[in-house]
């Protein structure tokens, strides 16, 4: 007879627990998503309510020639910075991992010392390097290539180069993960393979890579979805440019709600990237757990 | 901890300090980081002394589109400031938005200001297409030609009082330019060549000198203004092409090019003459420079310019007590009449009683270049134009490789016409 009454207890309890997660996410997460997406379906300005114009605004979206562009290079960026990112964070990671002593958290926080930074002193250091006229890195770039450059003016430069300073600034927080995976193998698995005569390159494919998998295929998304979020650094360094090089979607939203008041299509625009982001993000997952199990 | 009492010690003695009496708290944002906004601050500290019964509480926030971000958004919800400076260019998107609170002649009249006491020019930028005023000008700003004066020595550009002459086409011009090079001038002409702002300015004016428009009802360089705009791109890729200019130089680099004794000329605006003056005072100049309004290089005088404003922003959600308004009309009033201050800063006062009075026509550099206020050439009249808008991004993503060779001059109109269109639409 004391059960009816012990469930409802127990899902009291529980209902407790999760409420102030569900009630924060309703709030803080559904909501804005909701007005978004009907924002995105309005003439609305920056700020107040707009008229329905139905799916006016993608409409739109698909013949402006700079929606594309945009989308293209979110593209590039992500093959600048997902798999070199990844790549070399398990290199640093495995160099670290080899240090024994005071070594190793030394050398780990001098390559995790540039994500603690904030992005406009990331962007700011990078930008008085580079500069054309007083930059320390231009002589270097002029022994190697024979002139000076402007390399956030420049097409060809320009997203290469904020790969390079995004990959610098996060990569310590990959290299900490890929640490930890390290950490987690077993040490046993290592004295089996070699009491077997497994090369150290062996060791590596055969007990390394399988088992750091899962936290390689972490990496691999969060970076996707991060780097689909490049804003900061595309707008403290080259505002979109040279003519468009850079310009991406999330400058283009910033755009065309703060600058050119146009809230319903900038809301547009947020929402592809949103669906693309889920998408490809899920998309990625399922592939990477395909590859687990193979 | 310790630190935490005495701030809290310290904050109790302020609070203590204040006079007893009623007081108004007048709060002011402006967006003057740069060498005018120690003058402005001198100004607000000045006029807090000299009233007792209103305290201007001013902010500075950070230039162009978060300035305005900021006062859009926080207007709206009623957390704006009492009083803003603002910039002209802005005020046909500022209409679309809502943003500005109109100002009556009643307003004006409690400020001891009339719509006459300012320049005609900056009072039609500052209205609406019916005429209601929406901001007080307080400013017009242009950009001027700098020169450093050991370049040009024993030249015919130098008169015999050693102040800059015969330069009255665009031949001369790069004559000069010649000289400089062949004096050892690394860049002879110095301007922000990697930037929105320093190009637009003198792609503007070059185009303003050929009588040419940007936007006319609702097109982008509609008729032969795209040739005159193209002829103006021109002049900046021939400079490039004989290494006049400097490569993508960003602002800070294309002042330090000038004032490190490198570029013979600068192009840039107004509001660098106190960083010159104030080296010139502390010796670490080392040349003598002067600055004169931008020649004429095409047909005809015309100077981009803008202007800095006082406005009151439009504030549905806490709308502004009648004696909070007075507070804020009697600061427009006080700033206006003390302008004088801010002509030290480099600007053109829009008051013109300040630009009439014997001690503003004597002061130098400014009196060299007091004829601007006639041949000002505002930014189009558009809500893709103006600080920080569509225009100035062409100017960075179209003219700045335009500039230094990325594509055709003929390619790079097309492109603008491209953009601004989509901006229009």
């Amino acid at each position: 007879m004391a059960r009816p009454n012990k469930t409802l207890r127990r899902n009291l309890i529980a209902l407790s627990l999760v409420a102030p997660f569900t009630l924060t996410f309703l709030l803080v997460f559904a909501w804005p998503t909701f007005k978004v997406i009907q924002l995105s379906l309005t003439d609305a300005p920056l700020i107040g309510d707009g008229t329905w114009v139905g799916l006016q605004n993608y409409r739109e979206l698909l013949d402006d020639r700079i929606f594309w562009v945009a989308l293209k290079n979110n593209g590039y960026f992500l093959v600048l910075t997902i798999v070199p990112t990844t790549v070399l964070a398990l290199l640093i990671a495995l160099a670290v991992n080899r240090l024994r002593g005071w070594m190793q958290p030394f050398i780990l926080a001098i390559f995790f010392l540039p994500y603690i930074l904030p992005v406009s002193v990331v962007t700011l250091v990078w930008q008085w390097m580079l500069d054309f006229q007083f930059g320390v890195l231009q002589p270097m770039i002029e022994a190697i290539f024979g002139k000076r450059t402007a390399v956030f003016r420049d097409p060809t430069w320009v997203m290469p180069v904020i790969a390079l300073v995004t990959i610098w600034w996060t990569n310590g927080f990959n290299v900490l993960l890929f640490l930890a995976g390290l950490r987690n193998i077993p040490t046993e698995l290592y004295e089996a393979a070699a009491l077997d005569g497994a090369t150290p390159r062996q060791r590596f494919w055969r007990v390394t890579w399988p088992l750091l998998w899962p936290v390689t295929a972490l990496v691999l998304t969060l970076q996707l979805i991060l780097q689909l979020k490049l804003f900061d650094q595309v707008y403290l360094l080259s505002q979109g440019g040279p003519f468009n090089t850079s310009q991406v979607l999330l400058l283009l939203v910033y755009n065309e709600a703060f600058q050119q008041n146009n809230g319903g299509y900038a809301s547009a625009i947020a929402m592809v990237l949103f669906v693309i982001i889920l998408v490809v993000s899920v998309m990625q997952f399922q592939l990477l757990r395909i590859g687990r199990h193979r | 901890m310790i630190r935490l009492k005495t701030m809290l010690a310290a904050t109790a003695a302020t609070m203590l300090s204040l006079p007893a009496m009623a007081q108004t708290e007048v709060v002011w944002w402006d967006f003057l980081g740069g060498g005018d906004g120690v003058r402005m601050k001198a100004l607000i500290e000045r006029f807090n002394e000299e009233h007792d019964d209103i305290q201007i509480t001013g902010t500075t926030l950070e230039w162009g589109v978060p300035f305005y971000t900021k006062v859009r958004t926080s207007a709206a919800v009623g957390e704006g400031p009492d009083i803003m400076t603002y910039h002209l260019s802005r005020v046909p998107l500022a209409l679309e938005e809502g943003v500005l609170s109109p100002i009556t002649d009643e307003d004006l009249e409690m400020a001891g200001l009339s719509g006459d006491d300012f320049f005609d020019s900056a009072v039609s930028a500052a209205s609406g297409p019916d005429g209601t005023l929406y901001a007080v000008p307080f400013d017009i700003h242009s950009i001027v030609l700098y020169y450093n004066k050991s370049y040009l020595e024993g030249t015919e550009f130098l008169d015999e009082d050693g102040n800059l002459t015969g330069i009255d086409s665009l031949d001369d011009f790069n004559r000069a330019l010649q000289h400089a090079a062949d004096n050892g001038s690394t860049d002879p002409l110095s301007f922000q060549t990697g930037g929105p702002g320093g190009v637009w300015r003198v792609f503007y004016t070059l185009l303003g000198q050929q009588g040419g428009e940007m936007i006319v009802d609702g097109e982008v360089l509609p008729g032969d203004n795209a040739e005159k705009a193209a002829t103006a791109l021109q002049v900046m890729r021939d400079w490039r092409d004989a290494g006049f200019i400097p490569e993508q130089a960003e602002y800070p680099a294309s002042v330090a090019l000038f004032t490190s004794g490198q570029s013979a000329f600068h192009m840039n605006g107004v509001w660098e003459v106190p960083t010159l003056v104030d080296m010139e005072a502390n010796g670490t100049l080392g040349f003598e420079w002067g600055a004169v309004q931008v020649p004429v290089l095409m047909d005809q005088e015309a100077t981009w310019a803008d202007s800095h404003a006082l406005a009151i922003p439009n504030q549905p959600a806490a709308p502004m007590s009648d004696e909070k308004r007075e507070a804020v009309m009697t600061v427009i009033g006080w700033m206006s009449q003390n302008s004088i201050s801010w002509a030290s800063a480099g600007h053109i006062p829009a008051y013109v009683p300040t630009t009439e009075s014997a001690e503003y026509q004597g002061m130098e550099p400014n009196a060299t270049y007091a004829s601007l206020a006639q041949s000002a050439f505002f930014d189009p009249r558009s809500e893709i134009a103006g600080v920080a808008s569509p225009a100035y991004d062409v100017a960075l993503n179209v003219m700045v490789p335009q500039i230094h060779g990325f594509f055709d001059t003929d390619e790079a109109l097309e492109q603008i016409r491209d953009e601004l269109g989509r901006a229009l639409r």
